[in-house]
């Protein structure tokens, strides 16, 4: 598939990508009171890459997001998992949140937090990441590249396996060949 | 401290998964997950020991009481199943770790299995409709991955129904799940058993069960939608497949036991009398498509759902007696049934192959194998004194007290079947002596491969020779399971 072949959609993506993400993280902090929260946001944030493929291609989303979507979804899952925990050190049960709130605050005035907040920025980087993962999957696959790009063959893929693609073509020919980002 | 103990069957594998997963492919991971492992099966069995006898230990997620907040629950029947999981697990690990070295493995294959883990446990845990659909999704997402995660494209194509059937029943499960709120306003498990009494008779409540039977039915593989089964578990690498046969179709048996035994009110002669005749067509089809396969994963992918037909003819017959047999059977079957994929795995190792066709000579080379092979295969026949026979005798004997002839007529048929099924894969594979690359003893792993199995097979006799502690076990598991009003009073007005 050819992408990235319109300046429009270049120099409006560019722009859309941060107004997006802002978009993105407002309904993060939004949420737990109200509607919003890390699913959505994460979902919001990863509209963002989904057009970036479009705009760029998926090598640049790929380099926009710089590290393994795998890795992000799975540090945000420890994130939201050891955020349910905590309470169980101090002897409250599993997934309990605590709330403050802070008051004449320099600039913000009174703020409210919590717990929840953090287990919903886990929730945004699992939702961010398994989106990622799999819309770039999906990007690769019809530019011709192999799912996995070389670094992440590495660390995801068994010694004696070998791409299914080149596996089912049989000639690595038709899959265009990729340099370490 | 109390709360951190019954949060451990979850938390463990999530959080192993999760390390395992950002470890990549270093070499102490393996440890890890194998500690980890062992640990979980400490965990579960020191909750089952706390189980017995005592009323169901509740722990309200985030701090909210029962009928608001999600609980998970556990009785002896979920400590049980929790320990059968851990169990299966450990040796499905143990067995990928002698099969392959570290750096031919898959590196996603041990989180995921972990992740499988997880949302077994979590189903065997909770006491609430919607996080059970929630734990089915966990499990069923990772099942998906692990089955196509070494796949190529034939493989590929023999998982599409698995998916496809997976992905209706789920919706099915969602729309049982959006009924059963509309009818009674609560998907408390406790909840709704205290209300679905009310309606105790009428249409709405069969036609509920109805739905949860298709659902729940499907997920065990019960006939005629056991389709997405047998095809796609011979091509899961065998340790995996371990894992598949023991657990996957036993959390939908589970699900029937505690839906039908504990959620619904006990008088749903419609429904049950379907399950009975349905166990009893499952029993047969699986069983004859296991006569009809060539190969040893194939038949023994068959026999998974001629055994399911055991334990929900069991649920069927719906009296403490026959659900504490259905119980019984699960311990045995979880445990015969990995053995047997470990011992199928280790003939690939030895034969390169497991076409009957093409298999041999292993009685000569390792008489060890054809002991263990033979042992859990008369076990799954039903021949005394091992574990198959007390599940089966169980079954039979509630079967003739109910006058069901047919019903008894068809158990008895499939053992017959099983065991032929049985000598087919003893004279391709043990006996007979046309190997055609003939055996691989000189590789070395195929001696702690037979060794994990030979393990579970020690289990195994334990749970034959030890029946009567286990069923002692399994009574008092169908026991506290039938106890309606102590497990609604404990949930919504006396728990944790």
């Amino acid at each position: 598939m050819k992408t990235g072949d319109s300046y429009i959609f270049r120099a409006v993506g560019s722009f859309l990508f941060f107004v997006i993400n802002v978009f993105a993280v407002y309904l993060l902090l939004r949420g737990h009171n109200l509607p919003g929260g890390g699913f959505i946001g994460g979902l919001g944030s990863a509209l963002s890459l989904i057009m970036l493929s479009l705009a760029f291609g998926v090598r640049e989303a790929q380099k926009v997001l710089r590290v393994d979507p795998t890795r992000l979804a799975a540090i945000g899952l420890l994130l939201a998992v050891v955020t349910g925990m905590l309470p169980l050190v101090v002897g409250e049960p599993f997934l309990r949140h605590f709330h403050w709130k802070l008051e004449e605050l320099p600039l913000l005035g009174t703020l409210e937090v919590g717990t929840p907040l953090i287990f919903d920025i886990g929730i945004f980087l699992v939702v961010v990441g398994v989106t990622a993962k799999m819309i770039f999957v999906l990007f690769r696959s019809i530019s011709g590249l192999t799912a996995l790009n070389p670094s992440e063959w590495r660390r995801y893929a068994a010694d004696l396996e070998e791409p299914v693609e080149r596996e089912h073509s049989r000639s690595s020919s038709e899959l265009e060949t990729e340099d370490e980002p | 401290m109390k709360d951190l103990v019954f949060a451990l069957p979850i938390l463990l594998p999530l959080l192993t998964a999760i390390v395992a997963l950002l470890a990549g492919r270093r070499r102490w991971r393996r440890w890890l997950i194998g500690l980890s492992a062992t640990a979980q099966l400490g965990v579960a069995l020191v909750l089952a020991h706390g189980a017995y006898g005592q009323p169901p230990q509740v722990l309200g997620l985030g701090g909210w009481a029962a009928p608001y907040g999600i609980v998970l629950v556990i009785d002896l029947l979920a400590a049980i199943m929790l320990a059968l999981g851990a169990l299966t697990a450990l040796a499905a690990i143990l067995f990928g770790y002698a099969e392959l070295p570290p750096e031919d493995e898959n590196p996603l294959r041990l989180p995921l299995i972990q992740f499988l883990v997880t949302g077994i446990n979590l189903a065997f845990c909770t006491a609430d409709l919607f996080n059970l659909f929630v734990a089915f999704e966990v499990m069923l997402i990772a099942s998906y991955a692990l089955l196509t995660l070494e796949a190529d494209d034939w493989d590929i194509k023999q998982a599409f129904p698995y998916l496809a059937l997976n992905l209706v029943g789920s919706t099915l499960f969602l729309v049982a799940a959006g009924l059963t709120y509309g009818m009674f306003g609560s998907l408390n498990f406790a909840q709704i058993a205290e209300r679905a009494d009310a309606l105790a008779g009428t249409p709405q409540l069969t036609l509920l069960a109805l739905l949860f039977l298709t659902v729940f039915g499907m997920k065990a593989g019960v006939f005629p939608l056991f389709y997405w089964l047998p095809n796609s578990y011979p091509i899961l690498p065998s340790p995996v497949a371990a894992l598949y046969a023991g657990m996957l179709t036993k959390v939908g048996v589970y699900v029937l036991l505690r839906i039908f035994g504990q959620v619904l009110p006990p008088d749903l002669s419609l429904p049950h009398l379907l399950m009975a005749w349905l166990a009893a067509a499952t029993m047969i089809f699986g069983v004859l498509g296991a006569v009809s396969r060539n190969f040893i994963r194939g038949i023994l992918s068959f026999h998974i759902l001629s055994q399911i037909g055991y334990m929900v003819l069991a649920i069927g017959l719906f009296t403490p007696y026959a659900l504490a047999a259905a119980i019984f059977y699960i311990i045995h079957h979880i445990v015969v049934k990995s053995t047997l994929f470990l011992v199928g795995g280790t003939v690939v190792v030895l034969n390169r192959t497991d076409d009957l066709e093409k298999t041999g000579r292993l009685w000569l080379a390792t008489p060890v194998l054809g002991v263990i092979f033979l042992l859990q295969a008369l076990s799954l026949a039903g021949i005394p004194p091992l574990s198959g026979f007390w599940g089966k005798y169980m079954i039979i004997v509630e079967g003739l007290r109910q006058q069901e002839w047919v019903l008894v007529f068809c158990a008895l048929l499939a053992g017959v079947l099983t065991l032929f099924s049985m000598l087919k894969i003893w004279n391709g594979a043990f006996w007979a002596a046309a190997a055609k690359e003939g055996v691989h003893t000189e590789e070395r792993r195929w001696r702690p491969m037979a060794a994990v199995a030979g393990g579970m097979t020690v289990i195994s006799l334990g749970i034959g020779f030890g029946a009567e502690f286990f069923l002692g076990v399994a009574h008092e598991a169908a026991r506290q399971l039938l106890d309606r009003p102590a497990y609604i009073e404990f949930l919504l007005r006396g728990g944790g």
